[in-house]
């Protein structure tokens, strides 16, 4: 796997960054919307508002991929909200999907029966469960084959389409439908959340950054950074989703906010593997200040206060920014 | 055999009311069944539950289509025309509007025959409660109807909510408001007879390939058709007094319903807006605030 890398990197770093015009405001933001209202989601889905606007930055020459999960519902027929194509597959198999769908794209244009031109940009759309568990594999199969697509993973930290079930990617103390806070664990999820960040990193993938809802300039600068290069651009939007976190549907921006200002939510890039932080708060709030807005941590305050778990959680975020000694 | 329906939405505690009159029920020594219709559960979506209840064992099973009693959580549903709440309705059953009209007035306006019984459970959610999930409310509108009694009914609201919440101050307000709404239910009289289902109500279709049996559909970004502003319970309005065009709710708003006019003010498009409240939690100028659903005018000027 290393030394696959080592050779392919080679090669690949010879890509020199070129300049993007970066966008500094909300006013810069693109106006076209390619996600049009009238979706089933929840009100106050902050996934929907991830794809949002990742969705102004890619425009409309766009296939989505989208594995099982809440968004595979934005598409029921007859009804779309996009303005472009859209393939459904099984949770573990999108990016072998959009394989396929660029591979095809790829004859179509070689073979002059497609302007280059008209080309489309292939863009995986999945949840936490199929980028954290399920479909691991197949994304370290279509990174390591430099596929060259977009992955667009909404990460609300559990399996929220069917009841907030926990996933790779809840994070410890969570309450889920599958660790209900009691007798034998009255913390909740016990387990650490994954980080998919540095498995993919360890790709060295030409890009790949965290996002958030509530900073749409990062997002679209980022965007704009990853559209230079040919091969795997990937993405995870941290997702408050109101009914599984146990938030208000108001509430969805604040707490988006508060995930990156607390520094539970790095915001950071890697090209090729070199990880670079984009938004650093310069002080950073109290974990709690984010824990206590939700139902899904409301059993570390009440009845009892679970010290030990709430210094816990401190410590680990405390523990990544002093790895990245980032920590004021 | 009782048989009664639920319509609601998604996150107003539809399948919990259900269970709250079925374990009355079965505390009061009915046997009893109650369950949701399962598909795609979220927070706003039309959602329908049942309940059964019988005194000898219940051996029917699957959704209720003929039902003695509709009890109707959010009354935006009575027009939309994938749901229909109240058909199927027996002769002389009950239909429960959770509205502030009279029950003449809602008869007038969604053409309903049959008993109406009306009351405002939402504001009396939003009085004890402080927020609008009405299952126990809706349970005990239920309960009264169905004819159980008040200790049955204060039990089962203990038991059904104790097993979702650990507090115990919400609890008890979940039992405050319930009787609230048991005690304002006038005692009513169930007309319907108990009609045996002669033959099979399976509807079998020729298979078609999918070239006929399906149309052909390539239009893009039609979810508006859908008009997902039925889903609110509050309203966001506008002030454009204290309004600095600063675009902050327009980069907030999930669903991309806030548009910007000619001379660069945002509006919402309330055909569409599902009344999450984001920009009014992050308007900076205060220039949005909220108000509920039933009190808006029908159309407020863009």
């Amino acid at each position: 796997m290393e030394g696959n890398g080592e050779i392919e990197g080679d090669s690949r770093k010879g890509v020199k960054e070129m300049e993007i015009e970066r966008i500094k405001s909300i006013k810069d933001l693109p106006p076209e919307e390619n996600v049009l209202p009238g979706t089933p989601t929840c009100a106050g889905c902050g996934g929907l508002l991830a794809l949002r606007h990742c969705m102004k930055a890619l425009g409309k020459r766009v296939v989505i991929v989208n594995a099982a999960g809440c968004f595979t519902l934005l598409s029921i027929y007859p009804f779309t909200p996009f303005k472009n194509s859209w393939l459904y597959t099984a949770m573990a198999c999108a990016p072998a999907g959009a394989q396929g769908i660029r591979d095809a794209l790829d004859i179509l244009v070689k073979k002059s029966r497609l302007d280059p031109e008209e080309d489309l940009k292939v863009v995986v759309l999945t949840g936490d469960g199929a980028a954290y568990d399920m479909g691991l594999s197949s994304t370290s199969g279509a990174i390591y084959r430099n596929l060259d697509f977009y992955y667009i993973c909404y990460d609300n930290e559990a399996y929220g389409n069917t009841g907030f079930q926990r996933s790779g990617a809840t994070p410890f103390a969570s309450k889920t439908g599958t660790t209900p806070p009691g007798r034998i664990s009255p913390i909740g999820s016990e387990l650490p959340k994954k980080d998919l960040f540095e498995i993919w990193n360890s790709h060295k993938p030409p890009y790949l950054a965290t996002i958030s809802p509530a900073h749409p300039v990062d997002l679209i600068n980022k965007f704009k950074k990853a559209e230079q290069y040919k091969g795997p651009k990937l993405f995870i939007a941290l997702s408050p989703c109101p009914p599984g976190w146990g938030i208000d549907s108001s509430y969805s921006v604040k707490l988006a906010k508060l995930a990156v200002d607390t520094g539970i939510w790095a915001l950071k890039e890697a090209v090729f593997g070199e990880v670079k932080h984009t938004v650093v708060p310069k002080r950073f709030k109290p974990v709690e200040d984010y824990l206590k807005e939700q139902g899904r941590f409301a059993h570390l305050f009440k009845p009892v206060r679970r010290e030990e778990a709430l210094n816990k959680i401190q410590e680990m975020v405390n523990e990544y920014w002093n790895r990245h000694k980032l920590l004021l | 055999m009782l048989r009664l329906r639920f319509h609601g939405r998604g996150g107003q505690g539809v399948k919990v009311a259900s269970r709250v009159l079925g374990t009355a029920a079965f505390l009061e020594g009915y046997y009893a069944q109650d369950f949701p219709l399962y598909g795609a559960e979220r927070r706003g979506a039309p959602i329908a539950a049942f309940t059964r209840i019988s005194e000898e064992p219940i051996m029917e099973r699957g959704v209720i289509s003929e039902p003695d009693i509709v009890i109707v959580m959010d009354k935006t549903l009575l027009y939309d025309p994938r749901i229909m709440p109240v058909s199927g309705l027996k002769k002389g059953g009950i239909v429960f509007i959770n509205t502030p009209q009279s029950p003449e007035e809602a008869r007038a306006e969604y053409k309903i025959s049959g008993q109406i019984i009306t009351l405002d459970i939402t504001k009396i959610c939003l009085d004890i409660l402080e927020r609008t999930i009405l299952s126990s409310l809706a349970g005990a509108v239920a309960s009264k109807i169905a004819g159980l009694r008040e200790d049955s009914l204060k039990e089962a609201v203990e038991k059904v909510i104790s097993e979702i919440v650990t507090d115990r101050v919400l609890i008890e307000k979940n039992i405050e408001a319930s009787l609230y709404c048991f005690n304002a239910i006038p005692p009513v009289e169930l007309k319907t007879a108990e009609v045996i289902q002669k033959g099979s109500g399976v509807i079998t279709m020729p298979f078609e390939t999918a070239g006929v049996s399906s149309p052909a559909l390539n239009a893009t970004g039609n979810t508006p058709l859908r008009r997902t502003g039925n889903w609110r319970v509050f309203r966001p309005v506008w002030n454009y007094d204290a309004c600095t065009r600063c675009m902050i709710c327009v980069a907030r708003c999930p669903d991309g319903c806030i548009l910007v006019n000619e001379d660069g003010f945002p509006y919402t498009d309330y055909d569409n807006c599902k009344g999450c409240l984001i920009c009014v939690e992050e308007c900076p100028t205060k220039t949005l605030e909220k108000i509920r659903e039933v009190h808006a005018k029908k159309v407020i000027g863009k």
